[in-house]
């Protein structure tokens, strides 16, 4: 296949206006394969490729017979006309679904190239639905991620995104920032004729901006959460049963669980998917004082662990439950705190609000599973849900805020030029503004054949 | 005039001679935006904001109460007086023949342009030929249905040049604009108006003018409700709306039956009242410019309250007229399409004196240049107000008589009217159309208040109890934290007027240029944002797009903007920026485009 480029978008626009083909389903066999066609030559490739197709019947799924470049059938498939400007590129289109085989798929890449279209790079499909307008750049990434979505709720957002819901938000901010400096404008050139802002006006509508910039940009966490997951890391004293729950919750025996203190000496991770979220499980060694210097320095991995953490287990044992770890430099609300062993407690801890779980009988260990996913999708239940920035909207986001701000202090006209940048600030982030980089950034982590 | 002073011998061709510097509509020069071209003019050896200081009667300075980048100083001028000096300044300028007469074809030799012939049958040759037929090409008056050929009011038009033009390739476009009625001064009760005195401490435009004062106020009126019924019942007698006229005039300059029908919510609208002379009886009613018949104009005027009893001196009318359709000369105002023919003023589609004098003085003096094999003059658009006018005219399709708005100018904050001299002098002394002993006197004051703003920016200020009185003292400010003096001056809720007299470092500048210094500090840290985005900025535009370059292998872009490009072939994807209906996207796709044909050569 293509490999693109070192800088892809210009092997992106390198061959535009031209017919693209591509796989659109993953690499390998499979029952079936769809290959997807754009541009404007689809009906002179589909006249030899598959001639019985009626062009003319867009959107009508016709079995047909696909003919190699000798005129023998290669295969028969299904196969989905779309005329321009109805289809996901807004170019003409055609879908034909194939059987999986690896040889069929490439025979009929191979013949429409030989009929003049051409193999297109990862994300293609996508830029052109943007460059035709179909979509924003917003709603391009929303695309992408729905593709490699793993969870639940990656791809509940990401389908939102796709259909416009951070789109939605963005578009009329941008407009109502772009109403605010032509007024901004008209109060500077046509003071003679009585135009009036007051600056009372002025600084409640930027307020207004200010505020809805600041509500999308607090949804970060949601999308950090959804999209990055969340890193639980399981501390305790040697011997508090770490590697037992680390197992217990991946549901698998992926670390040595041994009796003697000090059997973990090395940092393990491990994901799983909790409520739709992923979660990173990290298992530590014991945090003790020690002259071993292997163990000394699995500790000082463990603090740093700690460290790093979205949520630390803190677990000490019911046999002792005197003995646990100070951890510097975690927030209370970062930690939770579980006595672990609760079979071998004979009294339940009076006075304590501490969870208790065990890994070996009945009993916590489904709780703690539930209090452990409960805080990771904690920021999820802050928000409306529908919406969630990724890095790229928050610097852009950010941006504007700062600009915003900065002009609700500064001289008019130097505040008509923040705003000016404000504007444009999210005109970047929907594509409507350049830049090479932006879009490259973008596209760089498509699939094939989107 | 330019073209003169630079060494070239220049004939001028009039159709009346009387009336040269006639200003048919308001006799008013500047503005905001029109404020910043007169100082460029200026500064570059134009006479406009000289002339209007000598005969101006009552000057302001719009929006005195902002920053320096956009004062628009105006003045409200002597129509005859201003007239008259325009005549007396070409008469006295060594190097101008004045001839009067209607130039009615283009004399080409090969391929060039060697001068005109006038009706009356005379050939006048020249090495260049600058055209500026205002709104005399094709023009017809309308009033009401009354409809008739001419420039401006009581003058002919101008008939036969248009078609010479269009033979050598020139497209036209028709435009149209207007003018309000004038009425007699004793006809007005000033006693119900508004007044608006002018500037306690008047500015004239000028680095020849050592002073200016006003002679009179103006007046503000205001348009009753039942103007609406009066317009919307005649509406059909108005050749705007009746179809009469084609030719697209101006929004921002609308005429008073246009305001009612495009703003009818709006219940009153605003009219000034403004003398056109200092002693003489006409009185200009600015915002209520029209072209109806004559009788709804009087019913409109009389239904003002304060001039209830207004004699009307004339009517007001609109006149259509041709222009050379936008991007059909270069930078320098050479028309592309016929060698030695440089177009300026009305012409080109502009509208307005000041943008007629910015185009007429760089049409001259490159005119003059070609023929005397000197070196031109540019402005680009980052440097001044004329740059940018030239560069819309140049690059840009407006499909509307273009007036100069601040908002125009990308970089505002640095083409403020404090400094045109600063920026564009430098360029008048090298084409010696200013004297370098000017040139010298004012960079000594350029000198005091850059000096200023680095004292300024360099007195520390600590919150002692001492310190902490006297600028408490002084501004009304408490100093909380360490600080200098340019930080305590950026605030917004500093007057000027009560730190300028005491603080050493700007007692010792004029008034004026003690705002200039509070102005631009508060624009410093700005600017210099702006200033590191520049950088940046300048290497993609300056991008290079080759010659051969194949527009419409592009896919995504726009059918319009695709055409666009192919008939325009911007150079560099800053002009391809500048191209009308171009958007930032399709710029990228531009861009994009260029990067893979591995041609985008940095500058
Ligand atoms: C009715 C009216 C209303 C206006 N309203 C507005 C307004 O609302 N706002 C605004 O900003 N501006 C307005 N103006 C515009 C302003 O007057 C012009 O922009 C400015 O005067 C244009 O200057 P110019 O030098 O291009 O042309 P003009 O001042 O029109 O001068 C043209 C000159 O060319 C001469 N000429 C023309 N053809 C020939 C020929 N064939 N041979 C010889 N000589 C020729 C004429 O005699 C005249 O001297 C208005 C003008 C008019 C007439
Ligand atoms: N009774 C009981 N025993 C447990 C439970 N969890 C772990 N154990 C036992 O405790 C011992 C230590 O378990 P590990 O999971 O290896 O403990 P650890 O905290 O990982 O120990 P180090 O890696 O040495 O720090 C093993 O013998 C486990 O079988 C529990 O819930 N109840
Ligand atoms: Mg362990």
């Amino acid at each position: 296949m293509v490999k693109a480029s070192s800088s892809r978008l210009s092997s992106v626009l390198s061959g535009c206006a031209d017919t693209i083909v591509a796989q659109a389903t993953a690499n390998g066999s499979g029952a079936l394969a769809i290959i997807r066609f754009s541009g404007p030559e689809i009906q002179a490739v589909a006249e030899r490729l598959c001639p019985r197709l009626s062009v003319a019947r867009p959107r009508e799924a016709q079995l047909v017979a696909l003919l190699g470049r000798d005129g023998r059938e290669i295969d028969r498939g299904v196969c989905t006309p779309y005329a321009a400007p109805r289809s996901f590129t807004g170019e003409d289109m055609l879908e034909a679904v194939v059987h999986g085989s690896p040889w069929v798929v490439e025979e009929v890449i191979a013949t429409s190239v030989s009929l003049g279209a051409r193999r297109a790079v990862p994300g293609e499909f996508t830029q052109r639905a943007v460059a035709n307008g179909k979509m924003d750049l917003v709603q391009a990434e929303g695309v992408n991620e729905l593709v490699r979505a793993e969870t639940r709720w990656q791809a509940r957002l990401a389908r939102e995104q796709m259909h416009g819901s951070l789109s939605g938000r963005i578009s009329p901010l941008r407009e109502k920032i772009t109403g605010l400096r032509a007024r901004i404008e008209a109060s500077l050139d046509f003071v003679d004729q009585g135009v009036v802002l007051s600056d009372e006006e002025l600084r409640g509508a930027l307020g207004e901006c200010i505020g809805a910039v600041r509500g999308l940009l607090a949804s970060f966490v949601v999308g950090e959460r959804v999209r990055e997951g969340a890193r639980v890391v399981i501390v305790g004293p040697p011997n508090s049963g770490k590697s037992t729950l680390f197992n217990a919750l991946l549901a698998r025996e992926r670390a040595i669980v041994a009796p003697c203190p000090g059997t973990t000496r090395d940092v393990l991770e491990a994901g799983l998917d909790m409520g739709g979220v992923p979660v990173v499980l990290v298992d530590t060694a014991g945090v003790r004082s020690t002259e071993d210097i292997v163990e000394a320095e699995g500790v000082r991995r463990a603090e740093a662990a700690a460290a790093g953490a979205d949520l630390v287990v803190l677990l000490r044992s019911a046999d002792s439950p005197r003995e646990t770890v100070e951890l510097w430099g975690v927030e209370k609300d970062r930690i939770l705190e579980v006595i672990s062993k609760s079979d071998l407690l004979e009294v339940a801890p009076t006075g304590e609000d501490v969870m208790t779980a065990s890994c070996v009988a009945e009993g916590g260990l489904a709780e703690l599973r539930e209090a452990i996913e409960r805080i990771v999708l904690a920021p999820l239940q802050a928000h409306d849900g529908n919406v969630a920035i990724n890095r790229r909207h928050k610097e852009a986001l950010s941006r504007a805020q700062e600009h915003l701000e900065r002009s609700l202090l500064a001289p008019r006209e130097v505040a008509a030029e923040d705003v000016r940048e404000a504007g444009e600030a999210l005109e970047e982030l929907l594509g409507l503004i350049d830049t090479e980089a932006v879009l490259d950034a973008v596209f760089a982590s498509f699939c094939l054949g989107k | 005039m330019a073209g003169a002073r630079m060494g070239a011998s220049v004939a001028v061709v009039t159709l009346h001679l009387e009336t040269i510097g006639q200003m048919p509509c308001n006799p008013s020069i500047g503005g905001i935006g029109k404020g910043h071209l007169v100082a460029e003019i200026d500064a570059l050896g134009g006479v406009q904001g000289w002339a209007a200081d000598r005969t101006g009667i009552h000057f302001r300075l719009l929006n005195a109460s902002r920053g320096p980048a956009v004062w628009g100083p105006r003045a409200q001028c002597d129509k005859d007086r201003y007239a008259t000096i325009m005549r007396r300044l070409l008469l006295g300028t060594r190097g101008i023949d004045l001839i009067e007469g209607e130039a009615t074809d283009l004399v080409v030799g090969g391929k060039a342009v060697c001068g005109v012939v006038l009706a009356d049958g005379r050939r006048l040759k020249a090495g260049a030929v600058v055209l500026t037929t205002g709104t005399f090409l094709g023009a017809v008056l309308h009033t009401g249905e009354d409809r008739r050929a001419g420039g401006r009011f009581g003058e002919r038009p101008s008939i036969g040049m248009g078609r010479s033009w269009v033979g050598a390739g020139l497209e036209l476009r028709r435009f149209k604009t207007g003018t309000p009625p004038r009425i007699h001064r004793d006809s007005v009760d000033f006693a119900r108006l508004e007044e608006q005195v002018g500037d306690e401490r008047p500015r004239g435009f000028s680095w020849r003018t050592t002073g200016v004062r006003n002679y009179t106020p103006c007046w503000v009126a205001r348009t009753p409700p039942q103007v609406q019924a009066i317009i919307e019942e005649n509406l059909e007698r108005s050749p705007l709306f009746a179809g009469q006229i084609e030719g697209v005039g101006p929004r921002y300059c609308p005429s008073i039956e246009d305001k009612i029908v495009r703003f009818p919510h709006h219940k009153e609208h605003t009219v000034f009242v403004e003398p056109e002379t200092r002693a003489g009886n006409s009185i200009y009613l600015n915002g209520l410019s029209t072209s109806l018949p004559e009788d709804v104009q009087v019913a409109v005027v009389r239904a003002v309250p304060g001039l209830e009893r207004a004699q009307f001196l004339r009517y007001g009318y609109a006149v259509e007229y041709d222009v050379v359709a936008p991007r059909q000369v270069g930078f320098d105002l050479a028309a592309e399409a016929v060698p030695g023919l440089y177009l300026a003023g009305q012409l080109l589609g502009t509208s307005g004196y000041e943008e007629a004098a910015g185009l007429g003085l760089m049409a001259g003096i490159n005119a003059a240049a070609s023929v005397l094999g000197k070196e031109g003059a540019r402005v680009d658009r980052t440097e001044g107000y004329i740059g940018v006018l030239i560069d819309d005219v140049v690059t840009r399709d407006h499909r509307e008589p273009y007036r100069m708005f601040t908002s125009r100018a990308e970089n505002r904050l640095m083409l403020g009217v404090d400094s045109a001299r600063e920026r564009l002098m430098v360029a008048g002394v090298r084409l010696g159309l200013v004297p370098e002993r000017v040139f010298h006197v004012e960079q000594c004051r350029w000198e005091a208040r850059r000096q200023a703003i680095t004292q300024l920016e360099a007195t520390q200020l600590n919150p002692n109890r001492e310190t902490v009185e006297m600028v408490l003292g002084m501004t009304g400010v408490e100093v909380r934290s360490p600080t200098t003096w340019a930080g305590i001056l950026r605030r917004q809720d500093i007057d000027i007027r009560r730190v300028g007299d005491t603080l050493s470092g700007l007692a010792h500048l004029a008034p004026e240029d003690r705002e200039v210094v509070i102005g631009r500090l508060k624009y410093r840290g700005y600017i210099e944002r702006q200033e590191r985005e520049q950088s940046r900025l300048v290497r993609l535009r300056g991008v290079k797009i080759p010659a051969g370059f194949g527009f419409r292998s592009i896919s995504g872009l726009s059918r319009e903007i695709m055409e666009e490009m192919e008939r325009t072939r911007p150079r560099t994807l800053s002009e391809a920026a500048q191209l009308a209906g171009m958007t930032p996207a399709a710029l990228a796709l531009v861009a994009g485009r260029l990067a893979t044909r591995g041609q985008g050569g940095k500058p």
